[in-house]
C-alpha cells in the first residue's frame, strides 16, 4: 500500500479508486463480455438513429420499411426482377431477408422492431425501477406495519399469473384517456408492463435494504445524527445500487420478450412493425413455406436476448464486491 | 540442523505464488521449518504474513488458479507430500494430518448434524459400519469434553456456542488418530475463558495422543503458554525460529523485540505503548530489500538492509534469524 | 450575556460526572407463534449504573453475550432503552425529543470495531469524515474541507488523501478514520466500541496510543468497551466487568487489577494467556458456557460455572455492594 500517512511535496488532493471503477475495469478485461455490449449497444443505437430518422426526416432507406422493395413474399437471397407500382420498366433486386405479403423489406422490418422493443423495454424498466425501488426501500427500511402493507401488495400482485396481468392491462389502456392524455399503443404497451413487473426488484431491494440496515457504518450515520431519508438515499442505496444494475440488464430481456408476446396476442402497436407481430403474422405465412419473416424476428430477438444475458452475468460477476477474489 | 528421522514434518524453502488479476502474490517466500515428533510449534505473524498459506501448502488445499506451490519441499514422515499422487495425499489428509480452523460456525456445514460430520471422516478412512462409526463419534465427543454426548450427536451447529462447535472440528480433527495437527488460529474467535478451555484441552491431547502440533496464531500469550518451537514470520518470509523460552527470553530480530515490547501485559504499567510504526506492507508491493526495514529502527537508514534481503541463517543451536544486524548473524554461513 | 444567564450556563455544568447511567436495561423482545406473540425477553442489559468523570476513561470488559456493546449502544439511543436513566452532564439524554437529541449527538460520539464494515464503500474518506459537518450545518465548502484535512492529520493520515476510498486503507488506517469521524463535532464523550479488537497486535499499540492522545489534547471523556484485559487496564482509570448484562465488578484500575474480588474476575485475570513462558500462572479455568442472555440462569448469573459456588447462589441475585466502604464494589457474598 502507498503510504498515505505523509504528505508529498505536490499537496493536492489525490484522486481515488472507487468499488465502481475497479468494477468497470475487471469488466473491460473481460473480451466476450465486451463483446455482447457492443452487440447491445448496436440495437440501442440503431434505435435511436431511428428516432431522429422519424423527427428530423432523413429518410435514411434502412429506415423506410413501408417502401415495397420487391414482389410479395419473395424468397431471400435471390435475384429477382420486378416493376415497382407506377413504372413500366422492370428493376433488379435482391433481398436479405425476403418480403412480406406487401413487398415491403423484412429485413427493414427487423430493423425497425428494434425501436418498437427497445423502446419499450426501457421504459417499462424506468416505471419497474421507479415503483419498485422505493417501495423496496421503504418497506425495509421501515419494517413494522409498512412492510407488512407492502409485502401483503406484491404478494397479492404476484398470485396473479403474469401474462395475464400484462394482458389485462393492455387491454384496459389503449385508447384511453388519462389525465388529459391520450395513451397510444406503443405507450399501452409499456405501460402495462411496467406496472406489472415491478415485484421482482421490489422484494430484492427490500432484501438488500434488511440485510444492510444493522450494518456499522449505517449505525454510524445513526450516530451522527443522519435523517432517515439520508440514510435510504446515501447510504443504503448507493450500496444496492450494483444490484439494481444487475438486475436491470437480466430484466430487460424478459421485457423485451413481454413485448413480443403482447404484439404476438396483437396487444401491441397496431401499426408499426415488430417483431411479435412478425411472429404472428408467420402464423399463417409458414403454411405457405414462407419462413424468412419468422427467421428474421428470431434472429433478431436470439441475439440480443443472448447479448443481454452474458453481459448481465459478467456484469454480476464484476460488480458484486462479495465475488471479488483478490 | 536436527536430524530428520527425530522431524515428523521437515518444510524446505516452500514458495507459494498467487497468480491474480492484479499481480503476482508472493504469499509465501522461501519458508523453511522443522516441526519434531510429539512437540508443538506455533507459527507467528500477523495478517498477511503467509502463516495460513504455508499450512493450506502442506495440506495441498492451495486453489489453483489462482494460487501454486511453485518450490520446495514438503517431508511429512520421509514422504514428500508435493509428489504424491492426489488419491494418496486425500488419504493423509484427515488421517495422517488433521486441520482445525479459526471460525468453527462456517468451518462446520450447517445442514448436518455434527454426529453426522464426525462420522464422515471416520467413514472415509476407517472401514467401521455405521453403528461402529456412531460409537466412536459418541466417544471422540467425550474425550474433547462434551458433556451428555450420547444426545448432543444429533444437534446441528447452529445450537451449540463457538467453544462447542471448536470442540467438534477437534473432535473430527482427531478421530482418525493423526499424527500432525495443524490448528490455524482456533482459539482466535472465542472468548477468553473458553479459550483456556481449548487450549488445555489440546494440550491434554497431545500429551494423550503424542502427536505433533502446528499452532499458527498471532497471540503472543498463547505461544509462551502452548508452544515448545516457534517460528515468527513476516511478509511471506521466516525472520526468526528459536525454542519458546529462548524467543522470549532474548528475541533476536526487530520485529520479534517490537512486537513484545508492544503488547500490553496484565501487570505492567507504561505512558505510552511501544509501537512498531508504518503498517504491513501489501503483498503485491513488497519493499526492496529487507521487507521490514520501512519500520525497522535499526534498518530504515541502512543501505544494506534497503537493497538486500538477509537469508535465514543459523546463528546458535536451534536459533535462526534473517537480520543483517542480529547478533553473530555476519560470522556465520547459511 | 447577563449576569443571571451566566450564572445558570455554569450550574448546569458544574455537575462532578459527565456519565451518570442509572440502572439501565434494554430487553430485547421474543417474538413465538402466528400472531408474534411476545413470550418473553432477551435481558441483553439487566440492571447497570455507573459514573464517570471528565476527562476519565471507564474500560467495560466482559465477554460475548455480557451485553457490553449493547450498553453503548443503547446510551447513544441506537437501541431504545427499556428502563433507567443516563444524565449527560446533567441531562437526561433518554428522555430528550429527537431535537434535542441531534444535538446531543454531537457531544456523545461514537467509535466502531470492524474497520472493514464501518465506513461506507461508496464514499470517500473525506466525505465520510465531513458528514456530520454537513448534517449539522456547521461547515460547508471550502471551510468543511479544511477541517477534514485537519481531522485527518490530527489522526495521522495525510490530508492529501481525503478523495480515496475505505478498501484503499489498511485497517489502521481505517480505524484512525472512524476517529476523525468521532471527532469531527468536537465531542465531549467518544463511545469507543472493541476499537482495536480487529486490529493486528502491531497496529493495536498505535491505536490506543493516538487515542490517548487525543484524550490528553482534547479533554475527552472514554467509554473503553472491550475484552481484551491487558488493554483495558492500560488505558482505564476505572474498570466495569459485566457478566450476563449486569456488571459484578467496578473498581479503580490499580485496585481490581491488585486485587481482584468476584470469581468471575479472577477467572477472566487468570484465563489471559501471558506473553511469557516463565511465568506459569495458576489458571482458574471455568467449566461449562458462556450462558445465553435469552435463557439466564435463576438467582446468581454467574453460579453454574463458579468454582465457590453454593446453594444460596442460585436463589438470591447478588446486589452490586461496596466491599472497601469506597469505590471498590463487587456483586458476590464471597468477595
Amino acid at each position: 500500500m502507498t503510504d498515505l500517512t505523509t504528505t508529498t511535496e505536490n499537496s493536492k488532493p489525490v484522486k481515488g479508486r472507487s468499488l465502481w471503477a475497479d468494477g468497470l475495469r475487471r469488466l473491460r478485461k473481460r473480451k466476450f463480455a465486451m463483446v455482447c455490449f457492443f452487440i447491445v449497444l448496436v440495437y440501442f443505437i440503431l434505435a435511436g438513429l431511428i428516432y431522429l430518422n422519424e423527427a428530423f426526416e432523413w429518410k435514411i432507406s434502412l429506415f423506410d420499411w413501408r417502401q415495397s422493395v420487391g414482389p410479395s413474399y419473395q424468397k431471400p437471397w435471390l435475384d429477382y426482377e420486378w416493376t415497382p407500382e407506377g413504372q413500366d420498366v422492370p428493376e433488379k433486386g435482391w433481398t436479405f431477408f425476403g418480403t412480406d405479403f406487401l413487398g415491403q423489406s423484412t429485413f427493414r422490418k427487423m430493423v425497425y422492431g428494434a425501436k418498437t422493443s427497445i423502446t419499450v423495454a426501457l421504459c417499462a424498466s424506468f416505471i419497474s425501477l421507479l415503483i419498485g425501488v422505493p417501495l423496496g426501500a421503504i418497506a425495509g427500511y421501515y419494517r413494522g406495519w409498512v412492510d407488512d402493507v407492502i409485502v401483503w401488495f406484491y404478494t397479492t400482485l404476484s398470485t396473479i399469473p403474469y401474462i395475464l396481468l400484462v394482458m389485462a392491462f393492455a387491454v384496459v389502456l389503449r385508447e384511453r384517456t388519462i389525465f388529459g392524455l391520450e395513451i397510444k399503443g406503443i405507450t399501452a404497451v409499456y405501460l402495462a408492463i411496467g406496472l406489472t413487473s415491478w415485484v421482482g426488484i421490489c422484494r430484492l431491494i427490500r432484501g438488500e435494504i434488511i440485510k444492510r440496515k444493522e450494518s456499522e457504518y449505517v449505525l454510524a450515520a445513526r450516530a451522527i445524527g443522519c435523517s432517515s431519508g439520508r440514510i435510504i438515499f446515501i447510504h443504503l442505496l448507493p450500496n444496492v445500487f450494483h444490484v439494481i444494475i444487475i438486475n436491470f440488464s437480466l430484466r430487460f430481456v424478459s421485457f423485451i420478450h413481454a413485448e413480443v408476446i403482447l404484439s404476438f396476442l396483437g396487444l401491441g402497436e397496431a401499426d408499426k412493425p415488430s417483431w411479435g407481430a412478425m411472429i404472428d403474422a408467420a402464423r399463417t405465412e409458414l403454411a405457405r413455406n414462407v419462413w424468412w419473416e419468422m427467421a428474421a424476428a428470431t434472429v433478431a430477438i436470439f441475439f440480443i436476448s443472448l447479448a443481454l444475458n452474458i453481459f448481465g452475468d459478467a456484469l454480476r460477476d464484476c460488480l458484486d464486491p462479495k465475488l471479488r477474489t483478490d | 540442523m536436527t536430524q530428520t528421522n527425530d522431524n515428523l514434518l521437515s518444510i524446505k524453502n516452500l514458495s507459494t505464488h498467487f497468480y491474480t488479476e492484479q499481480g503476482l502474490v508472493k504469499a509465501v517466500q522461501d519458508v523453511s521449518f522443522d516441526i519434531p515428533k510429539g512437540k508443538t510449534l506455533a507459527v507467528v505473524g500477523e495478517s498477511g504474513c503467509g502463516k495460513s498459506v504455508t499450512a493450506l501448502s502442506v495440506m495441498r488445499l492451495i486453489p489453483w488458479p489462482p494460487g501454486k506451490i511453485v518450490d520446495g519441499e514438503i517431508l511429512f514422515d520421509g514422504e514428500s507430500l508435493r509428489e504424491v499422487s492426489e488419491d494418496r495425499m486425500r488419504q493423509i489428509r484427515g488421517n495422517d494430518i488433521a486441520m482445525i480452523f479459526q471460525e468453527p460456525m462456517t468451518s462446520l456445514n450447517p445442514v448436518f448434524t455434527v454426529g453426522n460430520q464426525i462420522i464422515e471422516v471416520v467413514k472415509l478412512h476407517q472401514k467401521k459400519s455405521g453403528h461402529e462409526a456412531l460409537g466412536i463419534a459418541v466417544d471422540m465427543m467425550r474425550k474433547v469434553g462434551i458433556a451428555d454426548p450420547e444426545r448432543r450427536v444429533g444437534e446441528y451447529p447452529h445450537q451449540m456456542s463457538g467453544g462447542m462447535r471448536q470442540r467438534v472440528m477437534i473432535a473430527m480433527a482427531l478421530c482418525c488418530g493423526p499424527e500432525l495437527l495443524i490448528a490455524d488460529e482456533p482459539t482466535t474467535a472465542l472468548d477468553v475463558t473458553i479459550q483456556a478451555q481449548i487450549l488445555e484441552l489440546l494440550r491434554t491431547l497431545q500429551r494423550q495422543e503424542g502427536m505433533s502440533i502446528m499452532m499458527i496464531t498471532h497471540d503472543l500469550g498463547v505461544v509462551a503458554e502452548n508452544a515448545d518451537e516457534v517460528v515468527v514470520m513476516y511478509a511471506s518470509r521466516v525472520v526468526e525460529k528459536a525454542s519458546a523460552e529462548e524467543l522470549f527470553d532474548k528475541p533476536l530480530h526487530p520485529y520479534t523485540r517490537g512486537l513484545l515490547k508492544s503488547l500490553p501485559k496484565l501487570g505492567e504499567r507504561k505512558e505510552r505503548l511501544d509501537v512498531i510504526g508504518g503498517s504491513v506492507p501489501n503483498p503485491l508491493h513488497f519493499p526492496d530489500g529487507c521487507k521490514f526495514h520501512p519500520r525497522c529502527p535499526l534498518g530504515c537508514n541502512d543501505s544494506r538492509c534497503r537493497s538486500q534481503e538477509p537469508p535465514l541463517k543459523q546463528v546458535a543451536a536451534g536459533r535462526s534469524v534473517a537480520c543483517w544486524h542480529a547478533e553473530g548473524y555476519d560470522d556465520k554461513s547459511e | 450575556m447577563n449576569e443571571d444567564l451566566l450564572l445558570y450556563n455554569t450550574m448546569k455544568h458544574s455537575s462532578e460526572y459527565l456519565v451518570d447511567v442509572k440502572d439501565l436495561k434494554t430487553y430485547f423482545p421474543i417474538r413465538s407463534g402466528v400472531f408474534s406473540k411476545i413470550v418473553g425477553h432477551v435481558k441483553a442489559v439487566d440492571g447497570v449504573s455507573f459514573k464517570i468523570r471528565p476527562g476519565q476513561t471507564l474500560g467495560l470488559v466482559g465477554e460475548s453475550g455480557c451485553g457490553k456493546t449493547t450498553v453503548g449502544r443503547t446510551m447513544i439511543r441506537l437501541i431504545p432503552p427499556t428502563e433507567g436513566t443516563f444524565a449527560f452532564d446533567g441531562e437526561d439524554v433518554f428522555s430528550q425529543p429527537q431535537g434535542r437529541m441531534k444535538e446531543l449527538r454531537r457531544d456523545i460520539q461514537m467509535m466502531f470495531q470492524d474497520p472493514y464494515g464501518s465506513l461506507n464503500p461508496r464514499m470517500t474518506v473525506g466525505s465520510i469524515i465531513g458528514e456530520s459537518l454537513g448534517v449539522h450545518g456547521v461547515a460547508r465548502g471550502k471551510e468543511r474541507q479544511d477541517r477534514v484535512a485537519d481531522l485527518l492529520n490530527k489522526v495521522g493520515l495525510s490530508a492529501q488523501h481525503l478523495n480515496r476510498y475505505p478498501h484503499e486503507f489498511s485497517g489502521g488506517q481505517r480505524q484512525r478514520i472512524g476517529i476523525a469521524r468521532a471527532l469531527a463535532l468536537d465531542p465531549k464523550l467518544i463511545i469507543c466500541d472493541e476499537p482495536v479488537s480487529a486490529l493486528d497486535v502491531s497496529i493495536q499499540s498505535q491505536i490506543v496510543n493516538l487515542l490517548q492522545d487525543l484524550q490528553e489534547q482534547l479533554n475527552l471523556t472514554y467509554l473503553f468497551i472491550a475484552h481484551d484485559l491487558a488493554v483495558v487496564e492500560h488505558i482505564s482509570d476505572f474498570v466495569a466487568v459485566m457478566y450476563l448484562g449486569r456488571i459484578v465488578e467496578y473498581a479503580d484500575r490499580d485496585l481490581l487489577y491488585a486485587n481482584p474480588l468476584h470469581p468471575y474476575t479472577q477467572a477472566l485475570l487468570s484465563a489471559i494467556p501471558e506473553p511469557d513462558p516463565g511465568r506459569r500462572k495458576h489458571r482458574i479455568v471455568l467449566g461449562g458456557e458462556v450462558p445465553s442472555p435469552s435463557n439466564p440462569p435463576s438467582g446468581c448469573p454467574f453460579h453454574p460455572r463458579c468454582p465457590l459456588a453454593e446453594d444460596c447462589c442460585k436463589n438470591e441475585i447478588q446486589e452490586l455492594v461496596s466491599k472497601d466502604g469506597n469505590e471498590h464494589l463487587a456483586a458476590c457474598w464471597k468477595a
